[in-house]
């Protein structure tokens, strides 16, 4: 069985939140609130989490900061962001930073759906790609007769 | 009185030259007929065509029917004091230059008429040529005040323009800004009316009455919602951007791109649109996003404006160091009255609810910031051509040479 997106979203509107995640929570994903870029990293230290929605525009922390740190610490967590219209150069910037793609607000359900899904695919390849890369470097170790650099 | 009317009078401001004395309007008054007619006659042997008036009310009578440069004003008038009429020549508007007239070895009224705005006083016995050259020299006081008065009004009207460009940007930002917070209660609306609709398409919500007028409230919700959107994202492409972004830009892909997001538009109401065939290697060094949300405008503007059936051409030309991406449609045209109104912020002639009114307003801020121009040629009956000019030397050039 196909294990459900879990989706963090990252926006300073807690109403917005709110209504989103009853969505998405009823099409089947896992959701995560967070209201500030700085609550969404500390979640993310103690969450497993595979898609972040993130609000460009918030106070304090902006989307953009919010990104540039997650995307150090949290390589593999794929960012969608959502932004208003006259900030698409800023979605652009921040796909240049590592984020997988961006949506307008107010978003378009279906189409978050379907980014999400992507989003959650090139997360679980990207996965799979370091797991056989991993496995391939143990094998390499061990013929070698090497000390297993995963071992404790 | 010692006419001495050989010499040539001196010259007097460097306008002398261009002129001659007949463009000077003069007017002479005295009472003294025969000073008068003496004065008159060597003035027009000299190339003038001075009028005369013999008192004080001839003389405010004639300027209230004739325009005068220079009046030669007696200060001993039978009817009213010289000074009286000066002063009352002063209180007109534009008024002319006066020259006063005053008695042998009294300086008193002279003094006094300067006071009152003379330009200067001559005492009889009148020198002709020194009273040519005061008309001279009158004359170009009048130019410089022509010349004042015309620079004040093209101040003024370069003041205004520039105030109406202020205010202008300072709707675009403030616009914008409303767009930006709009923008976050719309989503919550949004988001809530698809929650809604979710939880009545929930088995459970099959059963719950109204559901049908619920479901219909949600769809005018819904609309609204859109239309309110397509308001906003235009208001927020008002949004100048602090360093616009410069690419290459392949014209051809942007345009099928443009034509491809267009579509749903454009198969409704059956318009054929084409573009015609780039120049090879054509590229266009500007802001991709902006030129993009231009091109919209303009063919969702054509579309809107063609026929049921119609077409609709987009061009791009190379020519005279700029980029000509043209928009053609076979529409009825924009009549007279509109043509001035196209560009200004929400004016709009589609259905409420159709067209926000924002997008030529958002187009002619975005290509002017690309160092562009955006204009159109239209014919009742025949259709409209909207131009976008971008320079091709500073911003723009054609890759494709530099291949190795």
């Amino acid at each position: 069985m196909k294990t459900p997106v879990k989706v963090m979203l990252v926006d300073d509107e807690k109403d917005f939140v709110e209504m989103l995640a009853l969505r998405l929570e009823e099409s089947g994903k896992e959701v995560i609130p967070a209201f500030s870029g700085a609550e969404c990293l500390e979640k993310l230290k103690t969450h497993h989490v595979d898609v972040v929605v993130l609000d460009i525009k918030m106070p304090g922390m902006d989307g953009m900061e919010t990104l540039r740190e997650l995307k150090q610490l949290f390589p593999l967590v794929q960012v969608i962001m959502l932004t208003g219209h006259g900030t698409i150069e800023t979605a652009v910037e921040g796909m240049k930073m590592g984020a997988f793609d961006y949506i307008l607000k107010p978003a378009d359900f279906a189409d978050l759906l379907e980014k999400l899904a992507q989003a959650k695919q090139s997360r679980d390849a990207q996965e799979e790609r370091i797991r056989r890369a991993e496995h391939h470097a143990l094998m390499v170790n061990s013929r070698k007769g090497g000390k297993n650099p995963f071992a404790l | 009185m010692s006419l001495c009317f050989k010499k040539k009078p001196p010259p007097a401001g460097k306008r002398q030259t261009a002129m001659t004395y007949s463009e000077i309007n003069v007017l002479l008054v005295d009472d003294e007929t025969i000073f008068r007619k003496n004065i008159i006659r060597l003035l027009q042997n000299k190339g003038f065509s001075p009028e005369e008036a013999a008192d004080g009310s001839g003389c405010l009578a004639f300027l209230a029917q004739h325009a005068v440069d220079v009046v030669v004003l007696d200060v001993k008038l039978p009817d009213i004091n010289g000074i009286e009429v000066l002063k009352r020549i002063r209180q007109r508007e534009n008024p002319p230059q006066v020259i006063l007239l005053t008695g042998q070895a009294t300086t008193e009224g002279g003094v006094a008429g300067i006071k009152a705005g003379a330009f200067d006083y001559l005492s009889k016995p009148v020198d002709v040529a020194h009273l040519i050259t005061k008309i001279i020299q009158a004359y170009d006081r009048i130019l410089l005040i022509k010349e004042q008065q015309s620079r004040d009004a093209f101040r003024k009207q370069m003041e205004k323009r520039m105030q109406a460009a202020e205010r202008l940007a300072a709707l675009g930002t403030l616009a914008a800004g409303v767009g930006h917070e709009i923008n976050n209660p719309l989503a919550i609306i949004g988001e809530s009316a698809g929650w809604i609709r979710m939880l009545l398409a929930k088995s459970g919500g099959k059963d719950i009455p109204y559901r049908r007028e619920m479901e219909n409230a949600l769809e005018k919700i819904e609309q609204s919602i859109d239309r309110a959107r397509r308001i906003t994202h235009q208001l927020l492409g008002l949004v100048r951007q602090q360093r616009s972004e410069h690419a290459a830009v392949d014209p051809a892909a942007l345009i099928d791109e443009v034509i491809q997001l267009a579509q749903r538009l454009s198969q409704r109401k059956k318009v054929d649109i084409r573009r015609t065939a780039l120049p090879a290697a054509l590229k266009i060094d500007t802001d991709p996003f902006q030129l993009r949300q231009v091109l919209i405008n303009l063919l969702t503007n054509a579309i809107d404006a063609a026929p049921v059936g119609g077409h609709v051409l987009i061009a791009v030309q190379h020519q005279a160091g700029e980029i000509l991406l043209s928009v053609k449609d076979n529409g009825p045209g924009i009549p007279a009255e509109h043509r001035t109104k196209i560009f200004d912020p929400f004016f709009t002639t589609k259905g409420a609810g159709e067209g926000t009114g924002l997008g030529l307003f958002v187009s002619r801020r975005i290509v002017e910031h690309l160092g562009g121009r955006i204009d159109f040629e239209t014919r009742l009956g025949a259709g409209t051509v909207f131009y976008v000019r971008l320079p091709a030397e500073a911003n723009n050039n054609i890759t494709g040479e530099t291949a190795s």
